[in-house]
């Protein structure tokens, strides 16, 4: 009796044993196998990664039991994953302009946000995203975009700003000022969407007009617009920056008839500078000068000129 | 003397009910719970990076959609087996062994899983409440709860319209011709807009028949609004709550109606 039970126990445990070792070593073959299958598979056309969108939001809209919000999100999502993926996947070597996004291709951003928008047509942060993304890929979809927010939500003025925003970027400053004053007419606009509507008229291609234009898209209280808006801000804090030391290397090389050998030599030079705000120059421990990311500026000997890493089109365009 | 004989019908659909809900509990319908749970904490966690800051009106936009999704698995798939089951396995006839009409089974068993929807919404419900504190959506919650309550309403609707269907149906086909409803019901207000856009006085009629004749699950549809923190008027949710009894109250009556004349051998 005893000695069956004991070798019905023993024969348990021993296929219990041969279970373990089979699922451990099911599971590295599993693991093996995925990783070669996933690396032998046949590469996608470089045509055919952008597959257009088969479902069109506006077909969807009714036909999503109420989910249209969700289904927005979705297409919101895949909207930053789709820009986010071509930023990653782009070559080493290529330099990316957040002016210019087209050497990325990304075509289907704006069918991704007019989805989304048509699920959505309140979706703000949305209109806000394409407003400062779109224009760098094709401005007139930009401006269809924002258009189209203005129709869904008349009473917006974020969506008169953005509209606004692009006319600037675009040097079109009457269609600029256009937008800011049809802005400052909407119920809860704030005083600034009257004051950019007098700047676009003014001075609307100065530094100044610029920060004050992102200074106000950084506070939309978008994130991605926000970030945005924060790296142009260092941008032309940059650009200013790099046109005073600039200057003063100028004046150096005038005076000494060569180009100084460190940056460390204008610093006293350049302590009496005036920039925006009343802010001075950044150095590190080690005396050298940095730009608004801490990266210390590269001095070009041969050009006598500096330049930034953190911001490579500084002073090529606002 | 008559109000005994009241009580005591309304105990006994209340002990009915009971046991559909303790029923629904020993068939552990309420796991979905832990899968919603761990859907709406790795939503919480991850949806940050994911929507550049839009996470709160994701988790609300995720949680109420999933709400309606696990709640219509479960009002379809259990409401069409409540009264089935019991056929099936025979203890119908110990049931009705005592003095208990067919409507009261019937009633009793709708309410029994009503009461477990509503304990299923609810908990969901405080899931998206822990999960929009958490990210910082609390100023929505009042939206969120609105949204939760119609959801529930919806839900209550579903089932009814799955117990009629049982009433006379096998529950495999039950359950298709309520999907086909919830699909239907959702559309509804197309329908509307579809026969006021036809030319003929007769096709006009008919699809403006079937608009009310079919639930107006399109009412419900609050989840969207709720993201955006919106309310709607006391009386919306007046009129569509009446809406809810009175036409789960006709489709119990139909199928009490046809309940009490099926024969059991």
């Amino acid at each position: 009796m005893s000695k069956t039970v004991q070798a019905d126990r023993s024969r348990v445990r021993l296929s219990g044993l041969v279970l373990a070792v089979a699922l451990l070593i099911g599971s590295f073959a599993v693991y093996f196998l995925s990783n070669a299958a996933g690396a032998s598979r046949t590469p996608v056309p470089e045509s055919a990664i952008d597959d257009d969108l088969s479902l069109e939001g506006k077909r969807l809209k009714g036909f999503v039991f109420g989910a249209e919000g969700l289904i927005a999100d979705v297409y919101w999502m895949q909207s930053l994953q789709y820009l986010g993926d071509k930023f990653v996947n782009a070559p080493p070597d290529q330099v990316i302009s957040l002016d210019d996004l087209r050497p990325l291709n990304p075509r289907l951003l704006y069918p991704y946000l007019d989805n989304a928008t048509d699920l959505d047509p309140g979706f703000m942060a949305a209109y806000s995203y394409g407003a400062t993304v779109l224009p760098a890929i094709d401005p007139a979809t930009a401006i269809k975009f924002t258009e189209k927010g203005i129709a869904s939500n008349p009473e917006n003025f974020r969506l008169y700003q953005y509209l606004g925003f692009i006319y600037w970027k675009l040097h079109r400053y009457d269609e600029a000022a256009a937008a800011y004053e049809r802005g400052s007419e909407q119920p809860g606009a704030p005083p600034f969407m009257k004051a950019m509507a007098a700047f676009m008229a003014s001075n609307a291609g100065s530094r100044e007009t610029a920060r004050a234009m992102y200074r106000q898209m950084s506070d939309s209280g978008d994130q991605q617009t926000r970030l945005n808006a924060e790296y142009r801000l260092n941008e032309l804090d940059a650009e200013e920056q790099v046109e005073a030391i600039n200057a003063r290397l100028s004046d150096y090389q005038k005076k000494n008839g060569s180009c100084v050998r460190s940056l460390k030599d204008i610093v006293p030079a350049l302590g009496a500078v005036k920039l925006a705000g009343g802010a001075q120059f950044q150095q590190t421990a080690a005396g050298e000068i940095v730009d608004p990311k801490l990266a210390p500026y590269v001095l070009d000997s041969a050009a006598c000129s500096v330049h930034s890493t953190s911001f490579p089109k500084t002073g090529a365009n606002k | 003397m008559r109000r005994s004989s009241n009580t005591n019908y309304l105990t006994q659909i209340f002990v009915i009910a009971k046991n559909a809900f303790r029923e629904a509990v020993r068939d552990r319908i309420l796991y979905n719970l832990v899968i919603f749970v761990l859907l709406l904490t790795g939503a919480a966690i991850f949806l940050g990076e994911l929507t550049a800051g839009q996470e709160v009106r994701t988790i609300i936009n995720l949680g109420l959609n999933a709400i309606l999704l696990f709640g219509a698995f479960i009002a379809i798939f259990v409401g069409v087996g409540l009264v089935s089951k019991e056929i099936e396995k025979r203890t119908v006839y110990a049931i009705f062994a005592k003095p208990v009409t067919r409507s009261q089974f019937l009633v009793g068993k709708y309410l029994g899983l009503s009461l477990t929807l509503l304990v299923n919404t609810a908990v969901m419900g405080i899931g998206v409440t822990l999960a929009l504190l958490y990210v910082g959506g609390g100023d929505r919650l009042a939206s969120v709860w609105v949204a939760v309550f119609f959801v529930f309403l919806e839900l209550c609707v579903l089932t009814a319209v799955a117990i009629t269907f049982s009433s006379f149906s096998t529950p495999a086909l039950s359950a298709l011709f309520t999907f086909f409803i919830f699909v239907i019901g959702h559309f509804s207000s197309s329908l509307r807009e579809f026969a006021a856009a036809l030319g003929s006085a007769g096709a006009k009629a008919v699809f403006g028949t079937i608009y009310y004749i079919m639930p107006n699950l399109s009412l419900y549809g609050f989840r969207t609004q709720a993201a955006y923190g919106l309310l709607p008027d006391a009386a919306a949710v007046a009129a569509i709550t009446g809406y809810t009894i009175v036409y789960i109250a006709i489709l119990l009556s139909i199928a009490n109606f046809i309940f009490s004349r099926r024969n059991f051998k």
